[in-house]
């Protein structure tokens, strides 16, 4: 039963990491491979949030995820838009130099530190017990009710508000996005924000259920084999791609060796690209570009 | 005209002799440090900067060290073994650096190493220490007076897991998949079957791991009432938390790195053990008063409980400065090295003692710490135990 509830806390830290990965690929085509630093930068906005404004996790919380939300957009103002009818592979390269700029930044400012946002807020991580033994922590609930709850509004907004009708068009064809009157710009800036806002959650609840350090950039990347074998391009896919990356992990850690478990997202992605290259829900014509 | 020039040739002469003799009196000792202040797995080592900023700062504002200020010039690596091989050679060969200082990861080793050899220069390890420096024979440029020793950390730490059990003892080994944890875990489980301990799981976890959940899962699953961990803090502290939040009872032994004192008081669990070889800030001796004080006086990046690896390092480096005369040369220097014996002053369980066979330690002193609810303090759980270096 433990390993049920571990493949699931898992499985849902990749939904919410990933799902930033799938909004910007889905809206600019561009592979964003900033998406651990932006990530790690969540926690440390919770951090420096906790530590010098609020004690109270709410609204350090809510701050923490507004900081996240600027930033991606302001990423997208700054230095994305520049890339605009650029190669698809000199957008991905800057993520790159985003990545190298971020994760300097986090060390001049925070430097190398480990740190505790919980110590700052004054709470706790308990342990609560479930059927047969198992226990989840509070932040593993938190993890999994956030990708939930990630999930359905993304869900609702995209299928059911005229603000998601025009992110998926932006998405399918800009040009004639852009002909009907759609500020690619701002759906474009919005797409990052959103993606760094979700990166940045999932920073938080990590920061929280274990620690804060520089090197939890390195989830980022671990993190994106999901999307490819749930179809970079399907937000729908990053659900089972995450189970089954995560499911992979926690099996080849009590099965075969926990050293394997490195390796096994990558076995899972192999087997995936051999089987079906775009992915459990990913759309075929995507494949050249991936 | 004779006169004048002989009176402008004086003047000259004193000219030069006023403006180039104080300069010369006041040319640096120069030390060179290529290290991880930034970059991944640098948590442990960029402390050692702050160390030696305020240390040499103090000793040159009393005047330096035989009349000389010591110039050090540090050179951030990001832990990357290239980068670091261009450092050591430039400070070796353009600014002509006496002592060169490595504390990064154990990938920037083998490159350093090889630019030390290539121009013989001595290399101060602030670091881990490699095994190099252990006798019987130890390589004549390598020298070493952090508090990592492997190979001799578990030859405290398995007898003291015996001692401290007094009962039926069932241990749980973990490493992270690095060579100096997996090799130093594998060593402790030679020495716990040795020892007749029965040995229920050995687990190595991959360098970035999200969650430790999973692995805490299946050393729990395994039943033991010890687990004895080898590795970054990151991953000794994520896991224990993992374990206690899976509901583990039992007692848990880690490696003290410089964090260890501050997360003792942070966790505030009396079963959660630490050792090594440095004293903590706890003990409260004179020259731990001291790093507090200069620390708090210059404002350090890192927490003054973290400083005392960097402080020691200091100690040494001014012990064997004192004793090179005037012109200093990376030969010098090494003779010097190769006949230290520097008291910590409460630092350590004993003296740092380096001969021409032996650049880590005759002994290495060992203590365990843990957190004492009742008295709501960090406590010794064992003090200074000697193990004998050969």
């Amino acid at each position: 039963m433990q390993l049920i509830v571990n493949t699931v806390v898992l499985a849902s830290l990749y939904s919410l990491i990933c799902c930033g990965f799938v909004l910007i690929y889905r809206a600019s085509h561009v592979v964003n491979l900033a998406q651990g630093e932006l990530m790690a930068i969540g926690g440390y906005f919770l951090f420096t949030v906790a530590m010098g404004l609020f004690k109270d996790p709410f609204p350090s919380f809510l701050v923490a995820s507004i900081f996240s939300l600027t930033l991606g957009i302001t990423v997208y103002f700054f230095l994305m838009r520049f890339m605009a009818g650029e190669s698809v592979f000199a957008a991905i390269l800057t993520t790159i130099a985003l990545g190298i700029l971020l994760r300097g930044l986090i060390t001049l400012i925070w430097t190398s530190q480990l740190w505790h946002p919980l110590e700052k807020m004054g709470i706790t991580n308990s342990s609560h017990g479930l059927i047969k033994d198992a226990v989840i922590s509070t932040f593993g609930i938190v993890t999994v009710l956030s990708a939930f709850l990630l999930y359905l509004g993304l869900f609702c907004c995209l299928k059911f508000t005229r603000f998601g009708l025009r992110m998926r068009a932006v998405g399918e064809n800009p040009l004639l996005a852009s002909r009907r009157g759609i500020k690619l710009h701002t759906y474009y800036a919005l797409s990052w924000g959103i993606a760094s806002f979700t990166g940045g959650f999932a920073g938080m609840i990590q920061s929280c259920d274990a620690i804060l350090e520089p090197g939890m950039v390195v989830i980022g990347l671990k993190a994106f084999p999901v999307v490819l074998v749930g179809g970079l391009d399907s937000l729908v896919g990053v659900i089972p791609g995450a189970f089954v990356v995560a499911l992979a992990e926690i099996l080849a850690i009590n099965y075969i060796s926990p050293q394997a478990s490195e390796a096994a997202p990558f076995i899972v992605l192999l087997a995936m690209l051999l089987i079906r290259p775009w992915g459990l829900f990913g759309t075929k014509e995507e494949l050249e570009r991936v | 005209m004779l006169k004048k020039s002989l009176f402008g040739m004086i003047i000259s002469v004193s000219l030069i002799i006023i403006l180039f003799t104080p300069a010369f009196a006041q040319d640096p000792y120069l030390i060179g440090v290529t290290m991880g202040v930034t970059g991944a797995g640098s948590e442990p080592l960029a402390p050692v900067k702050d160390a030696l900023d305020i240390y040499f700062k103090e000793i040159n504002a009393k005047g330096g060290i035989n009349g000389h200020p010591v110039k050090i010039l540090i050179e951030d690596n990001l832990n990357e073994p290239s980068r670091a091989a261009t450092q050591a050679k430039q400070l070796v060969t353009q600014n002509q650096v006496v002592l060169l200082i490595l504390a990064s990861l154990s990938s920037c080793y083998a490159p350093v190493v090889q630019v030390v050899e290539q121009y013989n220069v001595p290399l101060l390890f602030l670091g881990v220490c490699p095994p190099e420096v252990y006798p019987p024979k130890a390589d004549p440029n390598q020298y070493c007076s952090t508090a990592f020793g492997i190979k001799f950390d578990s030859r405290f730490a398995i007898p003291f897991i015996r001692e401290e059990a007094k009962g039926p003892l069932k241990l749980a080994l973990e490493a992270m998949n690095v060579p100096l944890s997996r090799n130093e875990i594998d060593w402790a489980e030679e020495l716990a079957k040795g020892m007749g301990i029965e040995i229920v799981d050995k687990v190595v976890t991959p360098p970035p791991t999200v969650d430790y959940t999973p692995f805490a899962t299946k050393i729990k699953g395994s039943g033991p009432n010890w687990v004895y961990t080898y590795g970054p803090w990151g991953m000794e502290v994520r896991t224990f938390e993992a374990l206690r939040k899976l509901g583990w009872k039992g007692k848990y032994l880690a490696y003290g790195h410089i964090q260890a004192e501050d997360e003792l008081r942070r966790l505030k669990d009396d079963d959660f053990y630490v050792f090594g070889t440095n004293a903590f800030f706890s003990d409260n001796t004179g020259t731990h008063k001291r790093i507090k004080e200069v620390s708090e006086k210059e404002k350090t990046i890192y927490p003054y409980t973290q400083l005392t690896d960097g402080w020691i390092g200091s100690t040494v480096i001014e012990d064997v400065l004192k004793r090179v005369s005037w012109p200093p040369t990376p030969e010098k220097v090494r003779e010097a090295m190769n006949q230290t014996k520097v008291d910590t002053k409460g630092l350590k369980g004993g003296p740092i003692t380096w001969t021409k066979d032996n650049h880590y330690r005759a002994v290495s002193y060992y203590r365990a710490y843990k957190w004492d609810s009742k008295k709501n303090r960090i406590v010794i759980a064992k003090d200074w135990t000697p193990v004998e270096v050969k």
